[in-house]
């Protein structure tokens, strides 16, 4: 019966003696158990917005595979991070590309942006490094996540769609003469000099 | 040989503490657009409980209220139909339904 009597004094005396032990009866209660660790964040001031709570969870669950690798220029921000995707077949096969991913403040609400900073001559993809993906716009969803997006820009690798092309030049020759197209990215991937843009040798 | 033990201790309560716990009758644990717990609360709120509550579809889809709202204002805001976050059915309220847990008075 005695320990029933300590117990209150100590919560009393919390800020100052055994937090431990303090932190630990609050986590019996549930509730403050919780209450006193968003507290403890707030004071060392990493109030988190629920955009970058989200991006926490989203990251936590990244799972590309082989395909795809995941790094942080800055650890600090995890807003803003870059993707390297390297195909195992299709017309890309062998070659890296480095997408940027920067998340909005709405997120989300609003979709990841995503932009490829390799050239590529794809259908899908413009040599500004837009992508045009139909999960990064209007059928984006806030149940998707990083992970989804980044299925997303694999599957366009193993399947351009040339009828919602953003490279219309490479969208009409996937269309008409797959072949041609297919000897067109093999030139890029040596490197090459095309209409005026430079490709750099990938494989 | 033969071991009897009686022992009658007398004890005296001087104080307790009654404990509840309650959660939410959903059938996932997270929120599908702010992945966190429907047991806690939504991203913008503090206090869990009926202040940040969870709402149903009629889809059946569950989201903590504060987070489906945001998601239609942000439909409504950019003209895009109001449309469940998850199967992109016409977004309706579901009534609530009257509790099916036994309550005792």
């Amino acid at each position: 019966m005695e320990v029933d009597e300590e117990t209150p004094s100590n919560a009393a005396a919390q800020p100052k003696a055994g937090e431990e032990k303090a932190a630990g009866k609050l986590h019996v209660l549930g509730i403050g158990g919780r209450r006193a660790k968003r507290g403890s964040a707030k004071a060392t001031g990493t109030k988190k917005t629920p955009g970058e709570i989200r991006i926490q969870k989203d990251i936590a669950d990244l799972d590309g595979g082989s395909v795809a690798e995941i790094t942080f220029p800055n650890p600090n921000n995890l807003t803003s991070f870059k993707v390297k995707v390297q195909p195992d077949s299709g017309f890309w096969k062998g070659a890296s590309y480095h997408f940027t991913f920067s998340i909005p403040a709405l997120y989300p609400h609003d979709p990841p942006k995503v932009l490829c900073e390799t050239k590529i001559y794809h259908p899908n993809i413009n040599l500004q490094g837009n992508v045009c993906l139909n999960i990064l716009r209007e059928d984006w969803k806030p149940v998707l996540d990083i992970n989804a997006v980044i299925y997303g820009l694999i599957y366009l690798f193993y399947e351009p769609n040339p009828e919602d092309p953003l490279n219309h030049e490479a969208a009409e020759l996937y269309r008409d003469n797959i072949s041609q197209f297919e000897r067109t990215v093999k030139r890029t991937l040596a490197g090459c000099v095309m209409h005026g843009e430079t490709f750099q040798r990938l494989i | 040989m033969h071991l009897s033990f009686s022992a009658s201790i007398d004890v005296s309560s001087r104080r307790w503490h009654g404990v509840a716990v309650w959660k939410w009758d959903v059938n996932e644990d997270v929120c599908g657009i702010c992945r966190l717990a429907f047991d806690a609360c939504c991203p913008d709120c503090t206090v869990p409980g009926d202040n940040c509550s969870p709402v149903w579809g009629q889809c059946n889809h569950t989201f903590h209220m504060h987070c489906v709202l945001k998601h239609l204002q942000f439909a409504t805001q950019q003209n895009r139909p109001q449309q469940c976050p998850l199967c992109r059915q016409e977004w309706q309220f579901r009534e609530a339904q009257p509790a099916t847990a036994e309550e005792d008075d």
